[in-house]
């Protein structure tokens, strides 16, 4: 009788604890950004949340992770990889999110997932991962934070307050430009002639205070310079 | 004559073609042995896997750049020591994406090579006349100080407060402008890739260039091949599409160090009675330390590797300067949270030079992964080479240090992040750095089919001729014995346009 209940008992323990895992990955991440691509609103808010752990609201640069766009850059960048890849970032992204069931994060409510943690909780489990003595934890660390990264300073207005804004380049035409199009597009649609090839541009040194390239200069700066011309 | 380039939205249905030679890859190696043989009168085809880029395919964003003109997106890594290593996907290949270095390998290593692999005509003096063949072709001068930007000046004034020898980087550029794009594609159209160089010239010279063609066996039977045959793929999907077939009265293999071996072991295990073909994979760890100045570095400004230092190429590294995008540099830094952005904040002030090591004890092998078409890297960082590396970051530190800078961060596990002086730096020096503290990666890549005087230990001999066969050739850098010690693209390209030329004697 004993063995049975025992039995029992520890089915019913495994059970809940199935339950509870099941309900904690994927139950309350709200619903998914339909603008996004690639991530599940599970992925997204993850991402938010570590973005704006390594790089929190406040200081310099002004902007956090999350409003630097790192989220809806991950999702650009996962839509470039080969499958295999982007099953690897996932793997990575849900294992972040649940680690804290195996390895808590510091204070009360530790095993919170990653994304429902407080800020100061967050940043401590990075740096807990970071300072490992195993290699294997940092490099995942190194992983995580390499994708983040990468995605902040995709941002034109961090680029700009960092001073590291590309400058603007005027590319001239070279014989070879009148043997390939742009990729995907067919030989038809290239547009130069013989006659770009002698087409006058810059070739001297660039004067880092020079104009930025269009796509990082700050739009409300062009704005003030359109009216000020108006 | 004058000859054509296919690109995939140009494509209708399958596509077949007969020439003399046809060259798998146009990166370095093989565009120099598609123009040679062109240049000598054979009909040659060039196939890519790659699309052609333009500056307006060109993305600055380092991520994105690399999800577009890398292999599995730039996120190649070994296994057995974990480290990334990135191969291009692009008409021109690495030259592409690269920092345009060209070095001549040095003569000791060249002698090391000849007692190593029983090679009798592969000294320097043998090599001459094919670097300074390319050499003129390319333009390949010394870096001119105008475009230097400070960072690179820098470490000239580090060099020579310390005694040690430094020079500007010889390099496949002509008229830089200083925009330090080199791996992002360059847009003022100065660096001379091989996509807006060697290939052209292939193509005035009656070579046709199939771009977005993935080779997937080499056709032949007994000691002959007869062509290759593939399939039509999607610029950056890979989506399969028709069938391509090239029959040729040779071929010429340079898909890269980690293609060609797959490619071989595709086609029924060609060429490899040796058993060396990917064996003996050697790589170029390399490793980085940030340095920060009291004033600013013009971060935006300056070539990509202006300038490096080869004092200490027999103990086994070179120290060079580094430039790559921000977003690429930044995960240098240590930390997260308010103090990682104040760091941030310093990259005005920083400037990041490397080290690359020559890791000869250090071996790797390379298989197929599945039958993804794409390479299993198995590579073991000896702690003898990880050594090499602890001694170039305590040397780069020195180097920093000597410059004038404020402090370093060298970027060793267990050690602190920030250091503020020589003597807070000497435990650099005092413990010997073991691999798996080291941050390293690499582009570097050699062996996979390397080049031995007896058959039963190479793969090719010294014309890059398969051993095994008659008419097949490899002309990528997998030939190498072992490291050229420097970068090594040049020596790449004069053993290819050697083995070029001596095939256009035969076929």
């Amino acid at each position: 009788m004993l063995p049975a209940v025992f039995v029992a008992l520890l089915y019913a323990l495994g059970a809940s604890l199935f339950l509870w895992a099941l309900a904690r990955a994927l139950l309350g991440y709200g619903t998914r950004d339909a603008s996004l691509s690639q991530l599940s609103a599970r992925e997204a808010a993850f991402l938010g949340a570590a973005a704006d752990a390594v790089f929190p609201p406040g200081g310099t640069p002004a902007l956090s992770g999350a409003e630097a766009g790192a989220v809806r850059h991950v999702d650009r960048w996962l839509a470039l990889l080969t499958r295999r890849n982007r099953v690897l970032i996932r793997l990575l992204v849900v294992f972040f999110e649940h680690v804290t069931l195996l390895i808590p994060a510091p204070g009360r409510g530790g095993r919170r997932r990653f994304s429902s943690l407080s800020l100061p909780q967050r940043i401590a489990l990075l740096e807990d991962w970071e300072h490992s003595p195993l290699r294997v934890r940092r490099i995942v660390f190194a992983s995580l934070r390499t994708i983040l990264t990468s995605s902040y300073f995709a941002s034109p207005a961090v680029l700009r307050e960092l001073g590291l804004a590309p400058l603007a380049i005027e590319s001239p035409v070279v014989a070879a430009d009148l043997l390939y199009p742009r990729v995907g597009q067919p030989r038809a649609s290239i547009r130069w002639t013989a006659e770009d090839l002698v087409r006058p541009v810059p070739r001297t040194p660039l004067d880092a205070r020079g104009p930025l390239h269009p796509d990082y200069r700050d739009p409300h700066a062009a704005v003030t310079l359109a009216e000020d011309r108006a | 004559m004058s000859g054509s380039v296919g690109v995939f939205a140009d494509y209708r249905g399958s596509v077949t073609d007969r020439a003399d030679v046809v060259v798998v890859g146009s990166g370095p190696c093989g565009a120099v042995a598609a123009y040679e043989l062109a240049m000598a009168g054979k009909d040659v085809v060039l196939v890519e896997e790659g699309p052609p880029f333009t500056p307006a395919d060109f993305e600055l964003d380092g991520p994105i750049s690399m999800a577009r003109t890398m292999r599995e997106g730039g996120l190649r890594f070994t296994t057995g020591f974990v480290m990334p290593t990135m191969q291009a996907i692009a008409l021109g290949g690495g030259s592409l994406v690269n920092s345009a270095i060209c070095g001549r390998c040095p003569e000791f290593r060249l002698q090391e090579w000849a007692e190593a692999a029983d090679l009798d005509h592969t000294s320097r003096r043998e090599l001459e006349p094919h670097y300074d063949a390319i050499a003129e072709f390319l333009g390949i001068a010394p870096t001119p100080d105008d475009v230097q930007g400070p960072r690179n000046l820098l470490f000239r004034n580090g060099c020579k407060s310390l005694g040690w020898s430094s020079e500007p980087c010889a390099r496949n550029v002509v008229g830089c402008r200083g925009s330090g794009e080199c791996f992002t594609g360059c847009r003022a159209r100065a660096k001379q890739s091989m996509d807006i160089s060697y290939v052209p010239a292939a193509i005035r010279a009656g070579a046709r260039v199939y771009t977005s063609v993935q080779v997937q066996r080499v056709l032949g039977s007994g000691r002959r091949v007869t062509g290759i045959e593939g399939r039509l793929v999607a610029p950056f999907t890979g989506a399969p599409g028709a069938a391509v077939r090239i029959e040729a009265k040779a071929v010429v293999l340079a898909a890269g160090v980690l293609a060609t071996p797959l490619l071989l072991q595709r086609s029924g295990n060609l060429a490899n009675a040796s058993k060396q073909v990917g064996e003996n994979v050697q790589f170029h760890p390399g490793t980085s330390v940030m340095g920060v100045f009291p004033d600013a570095v013009d971060a935006v400004f300056g070539a990509t590797q202006g300038y490096q230092c080869l004092q200490f190429l027999r103990d086994g590294f070179k120290l060079e300067t580094l430039w790559a995008p921000p977003s690429v540099l930044a995960v240098r830094m240590p930390g997260v949270g308010l103090g990682f952005k104040r760091k941030l904040v310093d990259m005005q002030r920083a400037a990041i030079w490397d080290a690359i090591a020559s890791c000869q004890r250090s071996l790797g092998s390379v298989r197929e992964r599945g039958r993804s078409q794409q390479p299993a890297v198995r590579w073991r960082f000896h702690p003898e080479d990880a050594r090499i590396l602890g001694r170039a970051v305590w040397a780069l530190t020195q180097l920093f240090f000597a410059a004038g800078a404020e402090r370093v961060l060298p970027g060793v596990a267990g050690l602190p992040d920030e250091m503020h002086s020589l003597d807070e730096a000497r435990v650099l020096e005092q413990r010997p750095a073991r691999a798996g503290d080291l941050v390293v990666a690499s582009t570097h890549v050699f062996g996979s089919t390397r080049m031995h005087g007896d058959p039963s230990r190479g793969v090719v001999d010294e014309d890059c001729k398969t051993h095994d066969l008659d008419n097949l050739y490899v002309v990528d850098t997998g030939v190498f014995p072992m490291s050229p010690a420097v970068n090594p693209m040049f020596t790449g390209m004069a053993l290819a346009r050697r083995g070029a030329l001596a095939l256009a004697g035969r076929v």
